[in-house]
Order: C-alpha cells, then sequence, then structure tokens
C-alpha cells in the first residue's frame, strides 16, 4: 500500500487532451495529497505515453493512477501500467472474477496498488468477498454517460460504509464533481475523491480549484 | 460493411505494430477477414495503431481485390462513448466494441453515436450470463453481438465453455443482428462456432504466437468458415 490510510485524498482524472493535461499539471499545487489519473480515454487515443507522460510532467513522487478499466489479460494492464511508471491501476468489478484476482495478484507482485472500480456493480460488497486476495482500493463510481442521461441516479454514498464495516480497505469516490457531493463523499468516510470536470480545461482558475477541493477534503 | 450472408474470420492484433504490419503484409487478401486493433494493443499505442492498420490492410486489400477493408476497434467502451467512438471514427475504424456490462445509458449513446458517425456497433458480452437481458433494454440493436469468453476466465477455468447456445437463441430473435463468438482458439472450436451458425469468428492466439507462419494459419482457419 502506497496511499496512507489516515489522509484523505484528492484524485484529479485527466481526460481531455496531453496538452491540457501538461498545462493542468503545471499549474496545480503542491501537495502530497493529490493524485493524478491518466484517464481512460487519454490512454486510448495516446496509449501508454500518456502516463509515462504525465508522470514526466507532475513533481517527483506523484502518485499516479493509471485507469486502464482492466476486464481481461489482466497481467498485460499491469505490466504496461508498471512500466509506464504508475503507482496504481484500475480494473473493473463487472470483469470476471478470474481478472480480478488475477489483477490483484500481479499487482501485489509488482509492488502496485490495485483499485476495482465498481462502475454499473449494484452490490460491490459480494464482488469483494468472492475475491481471494482484496484491492488496496474500491472505487464507488457513477459514470459520466449515466449522470448525463440519468439525471435521478444518485452517487451510492451509503456504501461506502458498507464496504468500510466489512474490510479494512480504502474507498474512493468518482462521478461527483460539484463541491457538494465532495462534502457528501467525505462526510460518508470515503479516503479519495476523484475529480475531472473542472480539470477538463486548464485555465486561471485552475490552482484555485485545486486549493478549494484540497480545503474540502480532510 | 459487413454483409448478413458471409462468413468472417476476425484476428485480433496484439504484438508490436512493427510486428502486426509484417504480418498483415503476409495475410491472404479475403474480403473476409477482418482485423481489429486489439485492446492491450489499443492501451499501448493508442487510437494512433487503427490509423496504421488500416492504411497497412488496405494497402494490401488494393493491391489484391480492391475490397474495402475492415478494421475493429476493440475499445471496450465502459463510459464517455461519444468520446470514444468519436475517437475510433475519426482514426478510420469501420467498427467499434462497447461491453454489455456498461450501464444502460452508455450503451444506447454508443449504439447511436456508432449510426450516427457510419461505423458499426458491436457489444462484447464477456461476463454477461444473459445477454439476452441486456439487448431487450436497449433502444436500439447494435450492428454486432459478441459473444466471448475471457482469455483470464478461459485459463483459470478449463470447464468454462463457449455459449455457442446463445448465438440461436439471439439471432431467432433479432433477425438483422449478426453474431460473433470469441474466446475459442483452435481449429475445432472455431468449426463448432460456425456449425452453430456464427457469423464472426474472432481469433488471436495461434495467430499472435506464430507470425511467421500467418499466412498457412489464416488459409486454414478460412477454409473452415464458409
Amino acid at each position: 500500500m502506497i496511499l496512507e490510510k489516515r489522509k484523505k485524498y484528492l484524485q484529479i482524472a485527466l481526460n481531455s487532451t496531453l496538452k491540457e493535461a501538461e498545462n493542468i499539471i503545471k499549474s496545480l499545487p503542491i501537495s502530497e495529497r493529490i493524485i493524478i489519473e491518466a484517464g481512460t480515454p487519454l490512454i486510448k487515443i495516446y496509449g501508454k505515453e500518456a502516463i509515462s507522460k504525465i508522470k514526466r510532467w507532475a513533481p517527483s513522487g506523484t502518485y499516479i493512477v493509471a485507469d486502464t478499466k482492466c476486464v481481461d489479460l489482466a497481467f498485460r494492464d499491469v505490466d504496461m501500467a508498471v512500466k509506464a511508471g504508475a503507482k496504481a491501476v484500475t480494473c473493473l468489478g463487472v470483469a470476471p472474477i478470474e481478472t480480478i484476482d488475477r489483477f490483484i495478484n500481479e499487482c501485489q507482485k509488482r509492488k502496485i496498488d490495485s483499485m476495482i472500480d465498481m462502475m454499473n456493480v449494484p452490490d460491490p460488497v459480494s464482488v469483494l468477498k468472492k475475491l481471494k486476495k482484496l484491492p488496496e482500493v474500491v472505487i464507488l463510481h457513477r459514470g459520466v454517460d449515466e449522470t448525463e442521461y440519468s439525471k435521478e441516479k444518485q452517487l451510492p454514498f451509503y456504501q461506502i460504509n458498507q464496504i468500510k464495516d466489512n474490510f479494512d480497505i480504502m474507498v474512493s469516490v468518482a462521478g461527483g464533481d460539484t463541491i457538494d457531493e465532495i462534502q457528501k463523499a467525505i462526510f460518508n468516510g470515503a479516503d479519495i475523491v476523484v475529480v475531472w470536470k473542472a480539470f477538463y480545461r486548464s485555465s486561471r482558475q485552475t490552482p484555485q480549484l485545486a486549493e478549494e477541493f484540497l480545503k474540502e477534503i480532510r | 460493411m459487413l454483409e448478413k450472408n458471409k462468413k468472417y474470420l476476425q484476428i485480433a492484433f496484439n504484438r508490436s505494430l512493427k510486428e502486426i504490419s509484417s504480418m498483415i503484409y503476409s495475410l491472404p487478401p479475403s474480403d473476409r477477414i477482418i482485423i481489429e486493433a486489439g485492446y492491450p494493443l489499443l492501451k499501448t499505442y493508442g487510437i494512433g495503431a487503427i490509423r496504421k492498420i488500416k492504411r497497412w490492410w488496405e494497402r494490401k486489400s488494393f493491391r489484391s481485390l480492391s475490397f474495402a477493408s475492415y478494421v475493429v476497434a476493440d475499445l471496450k467502451c465502459m463510459d464517455r462513448a461519444f468520446t470514444e467512438v468519436e475517437a475510433a471514427a475519426y482514426a478510420g475504424a469501420s467498427a467499434a466494441t462497447c461491453l454489455g456490462l456498461a450501464p444502460l445509458e452508455t450503451i444506447d449513446a454508443f449504439i447511436r453515436r456508432c449510426e450516427e458517425l457510419g461505423i458499426d456497433s458491436i457489444l462484447d458480452m464477456i461476463n454477461v450470463e444473459f445477454p439476452f437481458e441486456i439487448l431487450s433494454k436497449l433502444k436500439k440493436q447494435p450492428r454486432v453481438v459478441m459473444l466471448h469468453r475471457g482469455v483470464d476466465e478461459g485459463e483459470e477455468n478449463k470447464e468454462k465453455e463457449l455459449p455457442l447456445h446463445e448465438i440461436e437463441r439471439i439471432k431467432s430473435v433479432y433477425d438483422e443482428v449478426l453474431v460473433a463468438i470469441a474466446g475459442g482458439e483452435t481449429i475445432e472450436e472455431v468449426i463448432s462456432g460456425v456449425f452453430n451458425d456464427a457469423d464472426i469468428v474472432v481469433v488471436w492466439r495461434p495467430f499472435n504466437e506464430n507470425p511467421e507462419r500467418i499466412l498457412y494459419i489464416t488459409s486454414e482457419f478460412l477454409k473452415e468458415i464458409k
């Protein structure tokens, strides 16, 4: 486990272009509580270069997540993420159990953190119970398309404690981008809050926004 | 685009781009071959891989029969359908894949955007217990439903079988949909896929493990897929 269990983290997902990613990274305040994520679209568009470039631009020692959303061939995804310099990599909770088990095992072997993304999983606890070993982080996640097309869909805040009551594990919440949702996530015990909207394009406000989010996440 | 009464062999490429280039040049020219930019390949090289593969296969197909080269981007989309479909279409893909496990909102947006941009939508049913249930909830059907046993599943659980029985079930209700079967790698599995009326058989292992024999292997497989 590379992250500290008692700290709260702000994970900034970069999903637009590499140029934007570079500008955003360079305007962020320096904080050990900032995690930078190479988002899925960025990886699919630029390949592993997205991860290695983000690593190069970020202050040394920054915790970088490769959001590969593994669903099969776990070994390949973990290997690629490690070689590109990531400290954590993601696997889908809807993936076959064999893939998730292989994924967690491979992450342990290669000494990077495993994150299981529970997007579209109705009962994350039941998935965790089926695993041979637990991941380092569970991500509760409402997708962008879900949020956009089904406005009534809520972030499953109640699941944070459901998971923490059953397992000694860090919980991350993704899919809420407003200050209100971030406060709720933290209030409900989340360890990591993932945001992307405010950091899709860099602007003069980028540093303040990051500061404001960091203030809420404590 | 794909024809309803033809049978196709889809070869997923996952080696280095340099190796893939010579593998594609060694393929026998055939309009029944579909080239797939595999999912690990995309994550390693990005969509630039689609553009390159497309160009290599186009050169090959143009020189011989002038058939339209068909390249699948195996995106395995799970969210942000618009962004992903656009990226694949602009890179020249003829089709792209979305996970059947994705939120319904994503699948619907994916199929719609594929239609708007004139590329085929493929719904990958890896780890979906009842593909039928998902199809019945969609606003529109995808062009292709891919029944899929994952590599990790297949290796860890030797008893897991290819869901061949689903092929007819799907085709009997959704007659416009093509069915692809993925996860079988031997000639026997390919034969039983076609015997069970699959329109597309997806393979990767024998091809990626023996790049120097790709012409022979492809010809053998094509013989069985008719």
